[in-house]
């Protein structure tokens, strides 16, 4: 029970790919204009590291150790195509906002990095939880930055105004500079916070 | 001749790769702590990346296109890419020890960046022809190496400033990107294709 | 050895079984896709034209329309797509006009304008002005319709393709005569040589001399103009054989001397109409 709880809060806390690791900035920054694009982007990764873990875990011991790497790179490009098609046909608005980013989850790093770290070396079940804790973790980084840029930047949050018509939205939040200066920020904020818990 | 002029412009400047879109954050964030590796980056990416443009257009327009297999572009492109760095490897170490041995060490690095994989998906969204391909290929690694040593100048010398506990490591590094990144955005509307 | 060929086995199985994978997805998912394409694209075009129920597509001067019939027959109207260069990338709208001529609205499809500045041309603020205009109103900037301040250079270049969409709109599918240039009627013209002028690129006056023979052009010769050399090397290098050769100013213009050519083509009416 506590190696389950112990592999799914990894990736959730103690080693959020997002605020603690640094992995997989570009769809990070890149897509949080919008809540409900920083939720499809992290949905669509958590659903490519759970599927990729498992058949990974699967099949380990059938690769040899020095190819590895372009296995690995093959299934989850494999996923990844699967969940750019099947988003194109369910999710059109959503395919068309993150755009060229969806195919690039290819090369998010937490990915490849899971499968190396963890999946090939560890069972079907504890793979799966670990793909579960790691891809929620990304998509709750994800969430909380898109849900930043998003307030500042259009006083709104999944298009619902919050801020009232009072409030002057600052539109430099949903600019490319925006999104470097509120992730600077939160990753400060956690510094404290986490310090103050003492996870350190 | 003007059109790609404009298109080496928009890649450096206009729409650089690191400020503007977001593409190779990882190594922009992890190798720009020094000015020297900064620029070994550099240059290992503009290497391999007009490389890349130049392979990846072959290999859409003269085999997956012709078979209606364009749904493999992404496994195809990143596979390609991978091997091309091994390859890029070998011959260099083969063919050119000095030259490897400054940009031995970030070949690896390269496959996992994203700007490699974003400028061969760019190439056929933005359908360029192949000189137009090679062209952006370039000026886009250009763009990204300038961004890298632009910030690894800023970098060594924020080493000596005290910086508030908070922001210390990483927070600091993405708060000077922001701000670079509202400089770049001084270049938007200079010019379209 | 026996690594080796293991090694490249399993690459190949796993490459294979990957592709064959994505292959059966792709089979389940094209057909959603492309329906789904459609579905949007008749969506677009039936909020302009509800009453339509047969669309044609046409693409002129690279422009792309779709025509809607009602069950009649009769024309509803017709949905351009244009692409323009804005202040930052292209911006691709439709416009939609109906069988009168009106224009019934404005849709920008997609822009990567400025967040909060140049977003304003998906605003009413900026399209309002546009609706209701007609074909053979002036839409003309500082004229009827206006640029909005601060946004300058988004709300420019639609204004300004508007004005052409409309005339191709006009010419093509309303049957009005919109500014069309009449062909020459040599026919009137008596033997002789005439001399005409028109403004080429640089804003001055391109002279022409038009030799006319037995009702025919024989002889277009350029005998000032101050446009920029090369340039204009090449548009007087080419233009007057078109014409001649055609007997008529409905002619290609050279690429690359656009302006100088037209600047000729307009010399040599100007020439024979005195």
């Amino acid at each position: 029970m506590s190696l389950i709880k112990q592999d799914l809060t990894r990736g959730i806390i103690h080693e959020n790919p997002t605020f603690r690791l640094l992995l997989g900035m570009c769809p990070t920054l890149a897509v949080t204009t919008l809540v409900i694009n920083g939720l499809g982007m992290g949905l669509a990764t958590t659903f490519v590291l759970i599927c990729s873990n498992l058949v990974i875990s699967a099949v380990r011991q059938l690769i040899p150790d020095r190819i590895r790497i372009p296995c690995f790179i093959m299934i989850i490009a494999t996923f990844v195509t699967i969940a750019e098609m099947l988003l194109r046909a369910y999710q059109p608005d959503l395919y068309a906002a993150l755009g060229v980013f969806i195919p690039l989850i290819v090369v998010n790093c937490i990915i490849l990095g899971r499968a190396e770290a963890f999946a090939s070396k560890n069972p079907l079940g504890r793979s799966l939880i670990d793909g579960l804790g790691y891809g929620v973790g990304f998509t709750l980084a994800l969430l909380i930055l898109s849900a930043v840029r998003e307030l500042l930047g259009k006083g709104t949050l999944l298009g619902i105004n919050i801020m009232g018509s009072a409030f002057e939205p600052m539109s430099i939040f949903g600019l490319p500079p925006g999104a470097f200066i509120a992730l600077g920020l939160l990753l400060a904020l956690m510094n404290v916070v986490s310090r103050k818990l003492g996870i350190d | 001749m003007e059109r790609l002029i404009a298109l080496i412009f928009l890649a450096i400047f206009v729409d650089n790769f690191v400020f503007m879109r977001f593409f190779g954050i990882c190594p922009f964030i992890g190798v720009s702590r020094k000015i020297e590796t900064a620029i070994g980056m550099g240059m290992a990416v503009i290497f391999v990346m007009t490389m890349a443009s130049l392979v990846t257009w072959f290999i859409y327009h003269l085999i997956l296109e012709p078979f209606a297999l364009q749904y493999l572009q992404t496994i195809v492109f990143i596979l390609v890419i991978a091997s091309l760095v091994q390859l890029v490897e070998i011959v260099l170490r083969k063919v050119s020890p000095a030259l490897y041995q400054g940009l031995g060490i970030f070949l690896p690095l390269i496959t996992t960046n994203c700007a490699i994989l974003a400028v061969a998906l760019l190439n056929i969204l933005e359908e360029f022809t192949l000189i137009e391909s090679i062209v952006f290929g370039f000026a886009a690694a250009v763009g990204f190496t300038l961004a890298l040593v632009i910030m690894a100048g800023l970098r060594e010398r924020m080493e000596f400033t005290s910086i508030p506990k908070a922001f210390q490591g990483s927070a600091i590094t993405l708060i000077t990107a922001g701000i670079l990144s509202i400089a770049f955005m001084g270049f938007r509307g200079m010019m379209s294709l | 050895m026996k690594d080796s060929v293991r090694m490249a086995v399993t690459l190949m199985v796993i490459g294979i079984i990957c592709a064959g994978v994505l292959g059966v997805v792709h089979g389940i998912t094209a057909p959603i896709i492309e329906e789904r394409q459609a579905q949007e694209f008749e969506a677009a075009i039936k909020e302009f034209l509800p009453q339509a129920t047969q669309f044609e597509e046409e693409e002129i001067e690279g422009v792309a329309f779709v025509v809607g019939n009602n069950d009649a027959g009769e024309l509803e109207g017709v949905v351009a797509t244009v692409q323009v260069s804005g202040y930052n990338g292209t911006i691709e709208y439709n416009l939609a006009v109906d069988a009168n001529g009106d224009i019934l609205g404005l849709r920008i499809v997609s822009h990567e304008e400025t967040p909060g500045i140049g977003d304003i041309i998906e605003e009413p603020e900026f399209q309002d002005q546009l609706i209701g205009k007609n074909v053979e109103d002036p839409v003309e900037i500082g004229n009827d319709v206006d640029t909005i301040s601060g946004a300058t250079f988004s709300t420019r270049p639609i204004l300004l393709s508007v004005r052409e969409v409309l005339n191709l709109i006009g010419g093509n599918f309303l049957g009005l005569e919109i500014e069309e240039e009449a062909d020459l009627d040599l026919s009137t013209v008596e033997d002789g040589i005439y001399t005409g002028s028109a403004p080429g690129f640089s804003g001055d006056d391109i002279v022409v001399e038009v030799t006319v023979e037995g009702g025919k052009i024989t002889k277009i010769e350029v005998i000032e103009h101050n446009d920029t050399p090369d340039v204009a090397a090449k548009a007087i290098a080419e233009m007057p054989n078109r014409i001649i050769e055609a007997q008529s100013i409905d002619v290609d213009l050279v690429s690359g001397a656009t302006y100088s050519s037209e600047g000729i083509v307009n010399a040599v009416v100007d020439a024979l109409s005195n």
